[in-house]
């Protein structure tokens, strides 16, 4: 044991001179782990100054200005600089290489939505052919830290020109996650469809937005003029999220918001809750309550009352969106009670292959009016629509549908086929 | 005879023992060189999450990093907003987000934040970096700026948080 220990220390003390024959191998090793390690430095070293250069090739532009905090830091708004590629408007939902510094306030950024389109249907007198649909800008801005503005205008072809809409003029101040104050005329969240996809027709996978909530619709309010609180509820998993709305409801033209004013002083108010489950990525759930006095009409005055709920499962394999709404009508002078009711189902889902641009999507809808309702004015409604999308690039899109549709009893079932390429630039 | 006869045995038992002990060194020495390699190993291919080291955070769910690198969470505290930092394309710690906290394709990723610009829900989308120079040095830099970069590449000043209670090269981290 004795002789052992001595051997043992005297080893440990003159491990590289004693014993060569046994220390040889891990000399090699050493030196060989070294070489590699060296070799690996130079090309990880290689890699990251390809990696530098690759935006240039295909990623979408970066801005054109460095970024506000290394200003100071002449090493880094060199390689920033180095980096960049040539100066040019950005897309403003694309990522930007500079967070304004607050003497920049605000910086104004502008992104566009536009959409041709071909129609052929079986209908009587309706003609098909193409027809111009929307052109829609959309501005972003931060006036501080802590202010936004966001606008939206749509540009509509009409038989004697354009018809131009501010369609969303919001400013919002964000005092945290939990709460949100803007003031403007919104999209109503009475539905996920309306404040989803707003006027962009190539964010939708579909051709046409769903009956229920389609714009110069009756049956929803597709906007509102007011104010609104909105935010997250701490709520763990659940991550449920709120916004609360006061403005004027319908206008005396209950198709539309009342932008000019309030024509019954009476304000319509409404509140969403939604959950986005983190267990479930992808998953939204929601529903709302939308309450308005409407004065349709001379001498007319009707209570409603809105509640809808929705489910919108968004991974695209498959993607689901569904959506119910009651509309509830009370007269104030017969005491009489009308209920509309719609829903629509929409399945889509991204297929694999081909670099994942194709996505095949069919939608069902229904809407049911009683026949003797007097405010909406609408028909009733049983409506498939099948088709395809193909993306042409990640910023344009080609879609085409078939649609059957049959208004309500006793009328023929309408059969159109309908083209549209869509993109945002 | 019989001293010589003592002696051979307990000269092959010597040697044995010395055999023993340089095999013992061996041992010990390969093990000096491997640890930090194996370290090193299992830290390859990890992404870090790292934030400022000034902001209140260092252990965060998957869910929570989602939710952040979404957009979904937008503040820190009251005072201080999140300021999203993205490695631009093509980068192997980009396609690791997309893949585990987004779960987007590259084409998903632009239009997921095209969407939520569109849809007021975001005033920008995250600012862009080119290299892991510069996440570190604006990630020390910028109040409240998180970003992710290579684990075996992290700057100084910068906090590595936790995701899922685990740290980059710890069995069980999700970011790799």
């Amino acid at each position: 044991m004795r002789r052992f220990s001595f051997a043992l220390i005297v080893l440990l003390c003159a491990a590289g001179t004693t014993g060569a024959q046994s220390a040889a191998p891990v000399d090699e090793h050493t030196e060989t782990i070294k070489t590699l390690l060296a070799r690996l430095e130079k090309v990880e070293k290689r890699l990251a100054e390809l990696e530098a250069r690759q935006p240039a090739a295909g990623a979408p532009a970066p801005a054109a200005e460095p970024f506000a905090g290394a200003q100071d830091k002449p090493g880094t708004q060199a390689a920033a600089v180095e980096k960049r590629e040539p100066a040019g408007m950005t897309h403003a939902g694309m990522g930007q290489g500079a967070e304004p510094p607050p003497s920049t306030f605000p910086s104004l950024k502008l992104s566009g939505f536009a959409d041709i389109n071909f129609s052929a249907t079986d209908e009587k007198n309706v003609n098909s052919g193409f027809n111009l649909g929307q052109f829609v800008l959309h501005a972003a801005s931060p006036l501080s830290r802590k202010v936004s503005y966001f606008g939206e205008i749509s540009f509509t072809a009409t038989a004697t020109g354009y018809n131009v809409d501010v369609e969303r003029s919001i400013i919002r101040y964000d005092y945290n996650d939990h709460f949100k104050l803007s003031f403007g005329r919104y999209h109503t969240p009475v539905n996920y469809w309306n404040t989803a996809f707003h006027h962009g027709s190539w964010l939708q996978t579909t051709i046409s937005r769903p009956e229920m909530i389609k714009f110069g619709g009756r049956l929803l309010p597709v906007h509102f003029i007011g104010l609104q609180a909105e935010g997250d509820i701490p709520s763990g998993g659940a991550n449920l999220g709120y916004s609360f709305g006061v403005g004027n409801g319908r206008g005396s033209i209950i198709s539309r918001g009342g932008d000019p004013g309030d024509v019954n002083n009476n304000r319509a108010w409404l509140v969403s809750l939604y959950s986005r489950p983190a267990r479930l990525y992808g998953l939204q759930i929601g529903g709302s309550v939308y309450r308005d006095k409407i004065t349709p009409g001379p001498g007319q005055r009707f209570n409603e009352l809105i509640s809808s709920a929705y489910l919108a499962w968004t991974r695209e394999t498959p993607e689901i969106l569904a959506e119910f709404a009651n509309v509830h009508h009370s007269d104030v002078n017969t005491g009489r009670v009308f209920n509309t009711h719609a829903f629509y189902v929409q399945l889509a889902y991204r297929l694999p292959f081909t670099e994942k641009r194709w996505k095949p999507y069919y939608r069902f809808e229904y809407i049911n009016r009683p026949t003797t309702e007097p405010v909406l004015g609408i028909t009733g409604l049983l409506g498939s629509t099948a088709g395809m999308r193909y993306d042409i690039s990640d910023y344009a899109a080609l879609k085409a549908e078939y649609r059957n549709t049959k208004r309500g009893p006793g009328q023929p079932h309408i059969n159109g086929l309908f083209l549209q390429t869509s993109f945002t630039f | 005879m019989t001293r010589t006869h003592k002696m051979r045995p307990a000269k092959a038992s010597g040697t044995q023992t010395t055999r023993f002990s340089l095999a013992l060194l061996c041992g010990i020495l390969t093990a000096a060189f491997l640890a930090p390699l194996a370290a090193q190993t299992a830290k390859e291919g990890a992404v870090a999450i790292v934030v400022n080291a000034n902001t209140p955070v260092s252990n965060l769910t998957l869910a929570e990093v989602r939710k952040i690198f979404r957009g979904e969470k937008q503040y820190w505290s009251t005072d201080l907003p999140v300021v999203l930092l993205v490695r631009a394309p093509v980068a192997r710690e980009r396609d690791i987000v997309l893949k585990v906290i987004y779960q987007m394709t590259e084409a998903q990723f632009r239009q997921y934040w095209i969407a939520k610009i569109f849809r007021a829900e975001s005033v920008s989308a995250p600012k862009l970096v080119y290299s892991t120079d510069m996440a570190n040095q604006l990630v020390s830099t910028l109040p409240g700026a998180i970003s992710f970069i290579d684990a075996r590449q992290i700057g100084s000043g910068l906090k590595v948080l936790r995701v899922d209670g685990k740290l980059p090269g710890e069995t069980g981290y999700p970011l790799r």
